[in-house]
């Protein structure tokens, strides 16, 4: 399926400008939004397979911009960061359907990790979903 | 301040415990004891009154029946009869057949002679014209006499009567026997001290006294009078030696005789003394009783009233150091939210360096060299620190946050194995023997065990760490017990052996960020959180430790019934 397009939405921009060195050089396609509605507008335009999603943020919050994602494109996985991992907002958030959430400060490797996993999931899932429309076509 | 005002309540208490019942008490015997008083004098002066009156009657009877005696033989024999010596013996004695308290009979013209005499005595011839009683008895018809010496000397009191016959006045007169009398009025039983006797006009003794007082002696006893014939006076005064009587006095009908009838109080009033002493007896013994009790109930009540302030001071102080145990929780949790972003951006940054190290020696642009080296490990020294700093605003996090607790009855029994099998092994490894120590009759409780798995893990570790800190990898022991307390509690104790804990760290022990392992180690926030949490549960966690012995934590924790609100 080619290259990992991974999204990065935070507010801290230092921190986008850094990841997207990391995980470019890990050899993945990053995009970066500083916003929710940012965010939202580059899912628009570009095929993103997995967005590391901070919780926190001014504006449209994380929470929010999840269930958004999640409303608009179904197949894009979440992966949400926090800096506040408590137990209602895990739930929470996964039940909006994140498919993992990480705890701020994250270890880069960990980040690369989760993001694999998601986007074998959802390749798992595309897969699937191809199989089931041709056995519905034949 | 506190003190005092527990003293000033104590006082209070006390004196209306004391007064209270004491006032009643004291005003019944009082009252009992004046109506008692009032009675019995009454009775003894109403009895004394009933007595002189008796034995007035007596008397008067007796003077009476004597001059009757006297009227009649005047009245039956002539003077010329009578006049006769051998007659005059012959009617004396008829006389003294009657009553033996004559002495003597003498008849005497109208001139006062003489005329005749029977008795011990030579009275014959004798010229009694201008003496008192002649003139008397010539006069009022009959004549009662003082007690007197007379010519005989000796005491005597006579009784005359004059008889008028054929226009010619003679008299008759007779010696009554001052001893035979002198019994009649003694004869009087009251008491111990009851005595009668007679005074004359002139207050001089009449008949002789029990208490002392010859015939004719003149007491010097102040006397007061009835003030009329018939009646009685009553009364009570010192007689000449300073003893309280209690007197009746009332005149004789024929004669100017003052009939005494007197005892001594304290005989007269014998039972009022025994009341008296036995109302200051039980006046004694039922004040004593209630000030016993008094101070017996007040110590109880300040003793319980000490202890409940104490009590509430020690709430009050929990209850303060829980809200500011949540304030600080909260603050913290802001605080290490923050400090997470940051940290992210560094730790991205080192994890970037390392990576542009790499490269750079990859292609051989940066040749192996000694600070290269030191590079390397300064860059890995920042990413340790980093997770480090990580490390503790996640201990931080958890300690401000704690997640809703979802509390389910807990059987400890059951509940302990589970969370001792996490530390077996940690145990095991450096020689410390776990043991259960769970009473068959520990209640259930009522809490969220997650929490309570937390707490006791902590303390587990805590302990382990501090047995080997003294014993090494061997002779370490770790205790969890349990038990019902009183008031539907359940104490959970943890008890090791380890090196104990200083007085002056104990004090700080729950505080957040107190630690005394090494840096790095800890973060000083376990046993705040575990606090936190007992606290959250509605129980208390208490320690106590001895340096070099040994340390117990103590969880109370209400029992599941009685504990229907946990949050």
């Amino acid at each position: 399926m080619g290259q990992l397009k991974i999204m990065l939405v935070d507010d801290e921009e230092r921190f986008l400008v850094t990841t997207k060195k990391l995980l470019a050089k890990k050899g993945f396609d990053i995009l970066t939004a500083t916003s929710g509605s940012e965010a939202l507008d580059i899912l628009g335009t570009e095929k993103v397979h997995v967005v590391i999603l901070d919780i926190k943020m001014p504006g449209m919050n994380g929470l929010e911009t999840l269930r958004q994602i999640k409303k608009l494109y179904p197949m894009v996985e979440v992966i949400m960061l926090t800096g506040h991992a408590t137990g209602e907002t895990a739930v929470e958030v996964l039940k909006a359907g994140a498919i993992d959430y990480l705890m701020k400060p994250v270890d880069i490797d960990d980040l690369v990790q989760k993001a694999e996993e998601a986007s074998e999931k959802r390749q798992r899932l595309e897969a699937k979903i191809r199989g089931a429309s041709m056995a519905a076509l034949q | 301040m506190e003190q005092k005002h527990f003293k000033v309540i104590r006082k209070k208490i006390l004196l209306s415990m004391i007064l209270v019942p004491v006032i009643p008490f004291i005003l019944i015997l009082g009252i009992g004891y004046y109506y008692f008083v009032t009675s019995l004098e009454t009775n003894a002066i109403a009895s004394m009154k009933r007595i002189s009156a008796d034995h007035r009657e007596m008397i008067e009877s007796f003077l009476t029946e004597r001059k009757s005696d006297l009227e009649f033989i005047a009245g039956s024999y002539t003077f010329q009869e009578l006049s006769r010596p051998k007659a005059l013996a012959e009617v004396f004695n008829r006389l003294q057949g009657k009553s033996d308290a004559f002495t003597d009979l003498g008849i005497f013209n109208d001139a006062g002679l003489h005329v005749a005499y029977h008795g011990p005595y030579r009275l014959t011839g004798k010229i009694y014209k201008d003496t008192q009683w002649f003139q008397e008895v010539m006069k009022h018809g009959y004549y009662i006499s003082d007690v007197f010496l007379g010519y005989r000397k000796v005491p005597h009191f006579v009784i005359a009567v004059a008889h008028e016959e054929e226009g010619n006045k003679w008299v008759i007169r007779s010696t009554i026997d001052t001893f035979s009398f002198n019994n009649l009025v003694r004869k009087v039983h009251i008491g111990k001290t009851g005595e009668a006797y007679l005074l004359n006009n002139e207050g001089m003794l009449q008949t002789e006294r029990h208490s002392g007082g010859n015939l004719m002696d003149k007491p010097l006893d102040r006397i007061q009078y009835p003030e009329s014939h018939r009646t009685t006076k009553s009364f009570i005064d010192k007689d000449v030696n300073g003893v309280k009587y209690l007197y009746a006095t009332t005149w004789m009908k024929d004669k100017k005789w003052l009939l005494v009838i007197r005892q001594e109080k304290a005989d007269a009033f014998e039972a009022l003394t025994s009341a008296a002493y036995l109302i200051i007896l039980i006046a004694v013994i039922g004040g004593s009783v209630i000030i016993s009790v008094a101070f017996y109930l007040t110590n109880g009540i300040v003793e319980r009233m000490t202890q409940m302030d104490a009590e509430k001071d020690q709430l009050g102080r929990q209850l303060i150091r829980a809200s500011r145990l949540a304030e600080l929780g909260e603050m913290a949790t802001g605080f290490a939210h923050e400090i997470n972003n940051p940290l992210q951006i560094m730790k991205s940054e080192q994890s970037l360096i390392e990576i542009f190290i790499s490269e750079l020696k990859g292609n051989g642009q940066l040749s192996q060299s000694e600070t290269l080296v030191e590079l390397e490990d300064s860059l890995n020294q920042i990413g340790l620190q980093i997770n480090r700093c990580a490390k503790i605003t996640q201990a931080i996090l958890k300690f401000g946050r704690q997640s809703e607790p979802v509390a389910v009855d807990v059987n400890f029994k059951q509940f302990i194995p589970e969370v001792t099998a996490m530390v077996a092994k940690k145990a095991s490894v450096n020689g410390i023997s776990l043991k259960e120590n769970v009473s068959e009759d520990t209640p259930l409780i009522h809490v969220d065990p997650g929490q309570l798995q937390q707490v006791l893990l902590n303390l587990f570790n805590n302990a382990i760490d501090a047995i080997i800190e003294r014993h090494g990898s061997s002779g370490g022991e770790l205790i969890v017990e349990s038990g019902p307390k009183e008031n539907g509690k359940v104490e959970i104790a943890v008890r090791d052996n380890g090196q104990g804990i200083n007085p002056e760290n104990l004090k700080k022990i729950f505080s957040p960020f107190f630690t005394t392992k090494p840096v790095g180690k800890g973060t000083g926030l376990g046993l705040s959180v575990c606090y936190g949490i007992v606290d959250g549960m509605g129980g208390i966690m208490d320690v106590s430790s001895e340096k070099g012995v040994g340390t117990i934590f103590i969880i109370t924790l209400p029992a599941a019934s009685s504990n229907p609100l946990i949050l």
